[in-house]
């Protein structure tokens, strides 16, 4: 029992098995590669295709009568095999080609060898086009997929997918076809350059036949067509010679496209290696949890999804990537199939949704930062005027680095271990003030995508400090629930202190102090570790190296200090103190105290 | 070389010419060029004829109209050009010193061999 099909060859309708169906298929199939569009490719299939179902209708005998695998193999039989189809152009061909240029004309194609396959038959057909062996090619492709750690199959199944199936006789001997090689070119203009000397040298000899032939008063009639004939061979003979030439630049040509083909297909499929293993490791670690990306999460104040993300920027930079492989491989291969324009289509599709999606995306991570909220906390103090204010930092070992650390990070785990988001994003901000009381501000500030959720993220932001006695301690992070993400969260200290007060900063309040002394900020980092009076607007630094040089002079009189010690002058008599010792010089007498003893001189002794 | 390859390519030389003859006198369609080649054993296998007519007709040389047939598709029934029947002219007179000259060759050679 056998299934038949219906088909309607040339208009006309048959009842066919499934089996003789399938192979009349190849067979016309096969018919059709050998022909190229403009030989007219579809009008003689189709004319072949009338004679099919004529003489199909010749055997039909009623309408009932099916046709078998017998009456196909007859059909065949008469048509002939798709080799029978191939016409040698080069007998019909108006302008007689060189046969040389034929041979020089890159006659292989890229198929899959299914004969000899493993798999696709990939790597034998790629042995057949490089003229290797197919083991060395399945050797090479190994070794790349383990190296590669299997990204290599991925290129494998491309190729799989875009190299045609060698189907026909015809297909196959195109695929093990002859190489183009130099030396096939060399030999061409050897020839082309021997062909050209002996026609010079022939005709120099006729030249002189004739020359001589007409000194001897021969008739020379009919060298002189010889003479005319030869002029033609060298014409021609130049002209295969200039082709040559015109070979080897299409040669070179070639080569060089080949070349840059080659590079288009790494790079294309170097980026969509990188980009797939990117999108497999980003991708899947909302399933995997791979430490170290919860960075990216807490980062990601507008709560996208990773996943989406990576998909979106796989697509957007690796659909181009893709078109480049494909260029570079469709320069390489001269048959390959085409992706087909809906496929063409749709990538360009995916790729324009994809990038509107990530400034989508981008426009609302960015809004996550459209408003900055501050809450306030604040705290009265009294301190007597004559006391010195302590101002420590304090540090908790569990949070890392004792020094401010803007606009960055961290994870830890608080006392009761649940993970927390930590920051050092903290500054400290003095101000004087003519109350008797000391005031120490907290303000707290986040960003929000509006106006409850920045307060809301300021709110939770827990931090602490102590005021004990005159001791002031701020701790020196600030740490907030991995929920509430991370999002410019800040803290900045603002200490009113009364004028008259003497205040300490702690040298580990360095990098939590401004580098510099504005309006509104009266210590900077340089005053740390120093004892410092509170005055209006400013403090005045009690400890610290003075920085003096004063010089007072009338005519050469005068006195001098500085930081190399102190000079007085007084007409002819001197007095130097400095780090060497003491001289005292006068008219009468000179004092000398220094490293040697006591030394007096007077001009009368 | 095969003996083969050079049968082949002799009988292709002389197709284009022999199915021009074939349409000298009147319009056929390809059964019936085909029945008067492969009578004449010029033609093995049919396919050959396609890919040639094809191009015959889109170098100007052969025409074609469609024809109903009450035992098939319709058919496509060829016939010569203006042109096709000038160049058909200037084939035959080749043809005649073709075969002259073959005859010349081939007999003077037998002569000899005699």
């Amino acid at each position: 029992m056998n299934k038949t099909v219906n088909i309607n060859l040339a208009g006309i309708f048959f009842h066919i098995d499934e089996d003789a169906y399938l192979k009349l298929q190849r067979y016309l199939e096969a018919i059709k590669r050998s022909f190229t569009d403009s030989q007219g490719q579809s009008e003689i299939i189709s004319d072949i295709e009338a004679r099919i179902a004529e003489l199909f209708s010749e055997r039909v005998k009623n309408d009932k009568q099916v046709i078998g695998n017998k009456e196909v193999d007859d059909i065949i039989s008469i048509m002939g095999q798709p080799e029978d189809y191939l016409v040698d152009d080069e007998i019909f061909e108006d302008e007689p080609i060189s046969s040389q240029s034929r041979k020089s004309a890159p006659s292989k194609k890229l198929f899959r060898d299914t004969d000899n396959s493993y798999i696709g038959g990939v790597a034998s057909g790629l042995g057949h086009y490089l003229g290797i062996d197919a083991v060395w090619v399945r050797l090479i492709w190994l070794l790349l997929a383990i190296g590669s750690g299997g990204t290599f199959i991925f290129i494998y199944i491309l190729f799989w997918v875009l190299v045609p199936e060698a189907l026909t006789t015809a297909d196959k001997l195109t695929m093990t076809g002859e190489p183009v090689n130099i030396s096939n070119i060399e030999k061409k203009i050897k020839d082309g350059f021997e062909t050209v000397s002996d026609t010079v040298s022939d005709v120099a000899k006729n030249v002189s036949d004739s020359v001589s032939g007409a000194a001897k008063n021969v008739s020379n009639a009919a060298k002189k067509v010889d003479l005319k004939k030869q002029t033609n061979n060298i014409k021609s003979s130049s002209k295969t010679f200039f082709d040559a030439i015109g070979d080897i630049i299409m040669f070179f040509f070639t080569v060089f496209a080949k070349f840059v083909g080659i590079i288009l297909l790494i790079t294309g499929a170097s980026a969509l290696i990188a980009l797939i293993v990117g999108l497999f490791s980003l991708g899947v670690t909302n399933i995997i949890h791979i430490p170290g990306m919860d960075l990216i999460d807490v980062a990601n104040a507008g709560n996208t999804p990773i996943w989406l993300v990576s998909l979106l920027a796989f697509f957007t930079v690796g659909i181009p990537f893709f078109f480049l492989f494909y260029l570079g491989l469709k320069i390489l291969i001269n048959n390959l199939k085409s992706i087909g324009n809906i496929a063409k289509f749709t990538l360009l599709g995916i790729w324009i949704l994809s990038i509107i999606g990530l400034i989508i995306i981008g426009i609302r991570q960015a809004s996550e930062h459209a408003f900055n909220e501050i809450v306030v906390e604040k705290q009265e103090f009294y301190i007597a005027p004559a006391d010195t204010l302590n101002i420590k930092m304090v540090h908790n070992d569990t949070y890392g680095s004792p020094y401010r650390n803007h606009q960055s990070f961290k994870f830890a785990h608080n006392e009761k271990g649940d993970k927390i988001i930590y920051s050092s994003d903290i500054e400290i901000i003095v101000k004087s003030t003519t109350d008797s009381l000391a005031t120490l501000n907290i303000e707290k500030s986040a960003d929000g995508r509006d106006y409850a959720s920045a307060i809301e993220r300021a709110k939770n932001i827990s931090y602490h400090y102590k005021i004990k006695e005159n001791d002031i301690l701020l701790d020196n992070y600030l740490s907030t629930e991995v929920k509430n993400k991370f999002s410019d969260q800040e803290i900045t200290v603002i200490l009113y202190l009364p004028e008259g007060v003497i205040v300490n900063f702690n040298n580990n309040t360095k990098s939590f102090l401004n580098y510099r002394t504005y309006d509104g900020n009266i210590v900077s980092s340089e005053y740390a570790n120093h004892f410092l009076k509170v005055i209006t607007d400013d403090v005045e630094c009690l400890d610290c190296p003075a920085e003096m040089d004063i010089d007072i002079q009338n005519g050469d009189n005068g006195i001098n200090i500085n930081e190399e010690g102190i000079n007085i002058k007084v007409d002819s008599s001197s007095l130097r103190i400095n780090k060497n010792g003491l001289k005292a010089n006068s008219s009468d007498v000179k004092v000398n105290i220094d490293s040697n003893g006591i030394q007096i001189k007077s001009d009368t002794n | 070389m095969k003996i083969e390859n050079t049968k082949a390519q002799m009988r292709k030389g002389v197709l284009e010419y022999c199915i021009l003859s074939v349409l000298k006198d009147e319009d056929a369609y390809v059964a019936e060029i085909l029945d008067t080649l492969k009578d004449a054993k010029l033609l093995v296998v049919e396919g050959t004829i396609y890919p040639l007519l094809t191009r015959l007709k889109n170098v100007g040389l052969l025409n074609y109209r469609w024809e109903e047939s009450t035992s098939g598709p319709p058919r496509k029934y060829y016939g010569l050009t203006e042109t096709g029947k000038l160049f058909l002219n200037e084939l035959n007179t080749t043809w005649n010193e073709l075969q002259n000259a073959v005859n010349l060759v081939t007999r003077k050679k037998t002569t000899k061999d005699e």
